[in-house]
């Protein structure tokens, strides 16, 4: 008998509750994975966030007045990190999901002892990680541009956490659907940009005509912008509370189908 | 991990894997399996035969969980694979037919992670990834990408990762398909080696020779049914041996294959 078997042998099999080492090493996959590619993952963000920072916040933003005593800049900020925190968010999850399932390695995961509710949890560490690096870097572009401002680091925190989770849950269900790199691209192309854009971005709702503000307050990414900004420069335009029910209300759906996706075996088993 | 109640059998009347009527029809309507019964016992070295498409992978694939059977119950040492399927899942190793890795990982990336995904910790990673590695004279070739391998030593790897775990039941889907006869030879041996420590081995194949050296039970499926199981000693009781009992159980003949390969 081996030497791994009789220590096997020694402790008797036990009924699982957590697997904490398998939850790590998907983590340390992922993690590996993303490394094989810095300049997709977290350089090209960050000189994205830099581009825009730049020239609507420093050169455009020069000739705007203050919004509620915030140079745009500093206005713009949240948005741009935003923007950049549900991309990481959605490109991580899709990306992991995706590349398992069309190399077929996402079989590894199936044949051992993961529960799926660890294999849901587990994509969403990484894609938490990753919207926090790329977070952290756009922060100190900001600072250059005197730009970065903290209000409140634990509802900042919120906002990034929270956002990654519903983002990096609809990745895994568009990964799980999709079966091209086509069909992957596509959420992202007629859904998340175009009402990322229009939620606030670079501009207050106070901006907008009155019949586009209503379709502001429906859009959720004006909530997830609006929280962010809040979180730093105190620059609030939603009903209180109202932007965190509309988070934890997502997360709670699209947790509850994502596991269910998992559970039936959609996209995943045979 | 964390510990709860006991769930594996080790009693040696239970088997090692128990199917009954086990069924399993893909989206589209094919049917891949229908009525499947049959029992390994432990310590078994059990060779399944069929032909292209009959249903073995897919068997396997509703036994380890990369399939959902459609109906029918499995027990692995008597832990139901569907309802408690994590821990039924510790107790097996698989070597898949194809090559299900992430291929710009490396060799003992692949070996290491799945030794994680069984919940062993980083002594007892290194200890068997090492050991694995050094067994499958993959040491020189441990740090290059899965990728970059020739496919015997990615089979190699596979295998490795099969056993990271030190799994009870070993399953191989083919595992010699297109390595050197020197990589056959040596895994035949330490196949013969790893059943004689009391691993329960499920072994498909498409080299009857394979079959006929290595297993002690032998069943036959042939469109999704088993057509035949026993003893291997029950196959050799008629001239002709293991090939003319399979091409009769799957309900060719000798003549019949060799008009058909004339005719193409």
């Amino acid at each position: 008998m081996s030497e791994y078997a009789e220590m096997q042998a020694a402790v008797p099999a036990k009924r699982i509750l957590i697997n904490w080492v398998g939850l790590w090493t998907i983590i340390r996959r992922e993690w590996s994975r993303v490394w094989r590619v810095p300049i997709q993952a977290f350089l090209a963000p960050w000189i994205s966030a830099l581009m825009f920072i730049f020239i609507f916040g420093y050169v455009v933003g020069g000739n705007i007045r203050l919004i509620a005593g915030h140079r745009y800049v500093e206005f713009v900020l949240p948005g741009v990190l935003m923007l950049n925190v549900v991309n990481a968010a959605f490109l991580q999850s899709t990306s992991q999901i995706y590349f398992q399932r069309f190399l077929r390695y996402i079989e590894e995961t199936l044949v051992s002892p993961l529960s799926y509710v660890e294999m849901i949890i587990g994509s969403l560490a990484m894609t938490i990680v990753r919207s926090v690096v790329t977070s952290i870097g756009i922060l100190i572009i900001g600072l250059a541009f005197g730009a970065t401002h903290m209000n409140n680091i634990f509802e900042f925190l919120f906002w990034i956490v929270s956002v990654s989770i519903i983002f990096g849950l609809l990745g895994i269900m568009i990964a799980l659907w999709a079966n091209n790199f086509e069909q992957l691209t596509m959420l992202n192309v007629f859904f998340i940009a175009p009402l990322s854009f229009v939620g606030g971005v670079f501009n207050t709702v106070a901006m907008l005509p009155g019949w586009m503000k209503w379709i502001a307050y429906a859009n959720p990414f004006f909530y997830f912008i609006n929280g962010l900004r809040d979180s730093m420069i105190g620059f609030d335009e939603a009903p209180h509370g109202v932007g965190i029910a509309v988070a934890l209300g997502l997360i709670a759906i699209m947790g509850a189908a994502t596991w269910r996706l998992f559970s039936i075996g959609y996209g995943l088993r045979e | 991990m964390t510990p709860a109640t006991i769930p594996a059998s080790t009693h040696p009347s239970v088997p090692a894997i128990n199917i009954e009527h086990l069924h399993k029809v893909y989206r589209g309507g094919t049917v891949a399996v229908q009525d499947l019964s049959m029992q390994i016992q432990p310590g078994d070295f059990f060779g399944f035969l069929g032909p292209n498409g009959a249903g073995k992978s897919t068997t396997i694939h509703c036994i380890t969980g990369i399939a959902k059977p459609t109906s029918g119950k499995i027990e692995i040492f008597g832990i139901d694979a569907v309802k408690d399927y994590r821990e039924a899942r510790r107790l097996i190793g698989l070597s898949p037919q194809e090559f299900n890795v992430d291929t710009f990982a490396t060799v003992t990336q692949i070996v290491d992670w799945m030794g994680g995904y069984f919940g062993l910790n980083a002594a007892q990673r290194k200890s068997r990834v090492d050991m694995l590695i050094q067994r499958f004279d993959l040491t020189a070739h441990a740090k290059k990408q899965f990728r970059e391998l020739s496919g015997g030593l990615k089979r190699r790897v596979i295998l490795a990762r099969a056993l990271v775990h030190d799994p009870k039941l070993l399953i191989l889907d083919e595992p010699t398909a297109g390595v050197d006869v020197e990589l056959r030879l040596d895994l035949w041996r330490y196949l013969g080696e790893l059943n004689r420590e009391g691993k329960t081995i499920l072994l498909t194949s498409h080299y009857l020779e394979e079959i006929e050296r290595l297993c002690r039970t032998i069943a036959i499926i042939a469109a999704g049914k088993i057509v035949r199981e026993g003893p291997k000693a029950e196959f050799f009781t008629v001239p002709g041996g293991l090939e003319k009992a399979y091409l009769a159980a799957t309900g060719k003949t000798a003549e019949h294959v060799t008009a058909s390969a004339g005719a193409a």
